[in-house]
C-alpha cells in the first residue's frame, strides 16, 4: 500500500484541468482522479469507482456529477453516487461513495492531501493573486534528487528556498518562481511552475523560463 | 513467473491455441499459470501437448483436446469433461474461432465483463447499448449443482445493433452460462428469428494471475454477412471492453463483497463471485492485505 503522508501536494496547474474534464494522476504510487464539473474548482479523488474498481479518470462530466466509463455510476460533489443508469428508478444506497481527498487550487496549482485526517497548513507562498502559470514538468528521478537538482541549478542568480516539503520558491531579482513538487513514484518526480513579479505577465518571458525548466530537467536527468 | 499451486485452477480444461494457429507438423510454445507448455500439431485435427521444465526441455505429456474452435489442455486433474455446446455441430451454423486477444488483467475480470448487461449502453454505445436505454431488467440466476455451471436467464436488453446480422434496434433476450472459472458463453436471440439463438464462447487461457488470452469462438446463424465482417463486429467489441478491463483496480477479482459494492443487475456478478469463492480460488483473486 502506497503511503498518504498528511501533506499537500501540487498535482497539476489550475489550466490543465479543464472544465468537465476527469484526469489522471500518480502522488506517491497513489492513483488519483483530478476532474473538474463545468464550472467550480478541481476535485480529487481516488482513481477507482467503488462498483467494480474501473479508474474514474476515464469517466466523464454530466450535470454537475462525475460518471463512471464502465456502468456510467454518477458521482456527486462529495463523492456519493446520486445515479445508477442500470436502475433509473433506485435511490442509491448512502453507502456508496467514491473516495474523497481534500484538494484546494492556490497559486494557479492544485493541491491535494490524501492523509485520512489532513492538518498540514498549504505552502505558504503568500497572497494568492497574481501567479501566472508556467508548466509542468516531470522528471525520471526521485524526490530527494531532483531536490537537489533544484538547488544546484543555474537559476540565473536567483536562490531556492524550500517551502515545506512538497515546494520550492525562486527569487530571481524582481520575480519568484513557485515550483510545487510531485512525487509520482519511486522514479518519477513532478514539478508544477507558477510565477509572479517581474516579466511574469510577459508571454515570452514566461516561455523562457519553460525553456530553463526543460533544461533543468535534463540537467537533473542526466545525474546518475 | 512460478507456476500456480492452486489446485482449483490447476484442474481445469483450459484453452491454450486454436487450430490454425500452427501447420500440422507444427509447433508453438505458450504458458499456462506460469507453466511453459509446447502445442504440437501432429496431424490435421491431432495435437499434443508437453510441460516444458526449467531448462526449455519438454517434459511431461498432457492430456489434449480439440474443440468448439480451440485447442484444451489441463496441468492436473480435471474435475469435469469440457462442456457440451451443442450448436458447434448444427450445419447451418457459421462457426469461427476469431483468434485470440491479448488482455492484461485476472481471467475473473474478463469472464465477469462478458457476463455483464450494465454496461453495453456506456461501453458498447450504440451497438450493443443505446446511452437513453440503461435499465437493466431483473433476471434470475442458477448454481445448477448437476453440472456445476453458474447461470443467468431471463435477461433482455435493448440493443441498436445485437449483432452483425441485425437491421434494427431489438429487444436481446440472453441466457448466460459459466462452464468453469476460465469459460463461459451466451445465447442471444438471433434477429427477426425469435426461435433460435446465436452461441459466443469466451475462452480464456490465463499465462499469469494478471496477464491472459481471451478465445471468442461462435456458432451463429447469419446465412448473409461475410465471415470476416462476423469476426469484425466481435473484435470491435472485445477491443472496447479490453480498455476497460485493463483499468480496473485492483486487476485481480476482489471476492469480498465489501471491497466492489454490486447492485441488482450485478447479479450474475455476485453469483460467480461467490462460487469462486466457494471453491476456494486463490489464483487470479484479491486479498485483501491484512492491516
Amino acid at each position: 500500500m502506497a503511503e498518504r503522508p498528511d501533506r499537500w501536494i501540487g498535482v497539476a496547474l489550475d489550466r490543465q484541468i479543464k472544465p468537465g474534464s476527469s484526469n489522471p494522476a500518480i502522488v506517491g504510487g497513489n492513483a488519483i482522479a483530478v476532474w473538474r464539473a463545468e464550472k467550480g474548482p478541481a476535485n480529487v479523488w481516488e482513481d477507482r469507482c467503488p462498483h467494480r474498481g474501473m479508474r474514474l479518470s476515464f469517466g466523464f462530466v454530466r450535470d454537475g456529477m462525475l460518471r463512471c466509463i464502465y456502468h456510467g455510476w454518477g458521482y456527486e460533489l462529495g463523492g456519493h453516487c446520486a445515479s445508477i443508469p442500470a436502475h433509473p428508478d433506485l435511490a442509491p444506497p448512502k453507502t456508496i461513495c467514491a473516495n474523497v481527498y481534500r484538494s484546494e487550487e492556490r497559486y494557479g496549482i492544485i493541491w491535494t492531501n490524501l492523509s485520512e485526517s489532513p492538518n498540514a497548513p498549504l505552502p505558504d507562498a503568500g497572497p494568492d493573486q497574481g501567479w501566472q502559470s508556467i508548466r509542468s514538468v516531470y522528471v525520471a528521478r526521485q524526490v530527494a534528487a531532483v531536490k537537489g537538482g533544484l538547488a544546484s541549478f543555474d537559476w540565473g542568480g536567483g536562490r531556492v528556498e524550500e517551502i515545506g516539503e512538497g515546494a520550492a520558491l525562486v527569487n530571481a531579482g524582481g520575480l519568484s518562481l513557485l515550483i510545487a513538487i510531485q512525487p509520482v513514484d519511486e522514479s518519477k518526480t513532478g514539478l508544477h511552475v507558477v510565477a509572479k513579479g517581474e516579466g511574469a505577465k510577459d508571454a515570452k518571458a514566461r516561455l523562457a523560463w519553460a525553456s530553463r525548466l526543460e533544461r533543468l530537467r535534463g540537467s537533473i536527468e542526466a545525474q546518475s | 513467473m512460478a507456476v500456480t499451486t492452486d489446485r482449483a485452477a490447476l484442474n481445469e480444461w483450459i484453452a491454450c491455441g486454436w487450430p490454425e494457429k500452427v501447420v500440422p507438423g507444427g509447433k508453438y510454445r505458450t504458458v499456462l499459470l506460469g507453466q511453459e507448455i509446447e502445442v504440437r500439431r501432429t496431424g490435421v485435427s491431432s495435437f499434443e501437448v508437453f510441460e516444458c521444465d526449467g531448462h526449455g526441455e519438454l517434459s511431461r505429456s498432457l492430456p489434449v483436446q480439440a474443440k468448439y474452435c480451440c485447442i484444451f489442455t489441463t496441468l492436473g486433474e480435471p474435475i469435469r469433461p469440457l462442456p457440451k455446446i451443442p450448436e458447434f455441430d448444427e450445419a447451418d451454423r457459421r462457426i469461427t474461432g476469431c483468434g485470440s486477444v491479448g488482455v492484461h488483467t485476472s481471467p475473473f475480470r474478463i469472464i465477469e465483463n462478458f457476463l455483464d448487461m450494465a454496461h453495453f449502453s456506456f461501453v458498447h454505445t450504440d451497438i450493443l447499448g443505446a446511452p437513453e436505454r440503461t435499465e437493466v431488467l431483473a433476471y434470475k440466476t442458477e448454481h445448477r449443482k448437476d453440472v456445476d455451471e453458474i447461470w443467468a436467464i431471463d435477461c433482455q436488453f435493448y440493443q441498436p445493433a445485437a449483432s452483425k446480422a441485425s437491421k434494427g434496434g431489438q429487444m436481446t433476450h440472453y441466457a448466460y452460462r459459466v462452464m468453469s472459472p476460465f469459460s463461459v458463453m451466451l445465447y442471444k436471440n438471433v434477429f427477426d428469428d425469435p426461435t433460435r439463438n446465436d452461441a459466443i464462447c469466451l475462452f480464456v487461457q490465463p499465462i499469469d494471475e494478471t496477464e491472459c488470452l481471451a478465445y471468442m469462438p461462435l456458432a451463429i446463424v447469419d446465412r448473409e454477412s461475410a465471415l470476416t465482417s462476423i469476426i469484425d463486429f466481435q473484435q470491435t467489441i472485445f477491443a472496447q471492453d479490453r480498455v476497460i478491463l485493463e483499468n480496473q483496480r485492483p486487476a485481480l477479482l476482489p471476492l469480498d463483497p465489501t471491497i466492489e459494492l454490486p447492485t441488482r443487475a450485478d447479479a450474475s456478478s455476485i453469483a460467480f463471485r461467490r462460487w469462486l469463492k466457494a471453491k476456494n480460488f486463490q489464483f487470479g483473486v484479491y486479498e485483501k492485505k491484512a492491516a
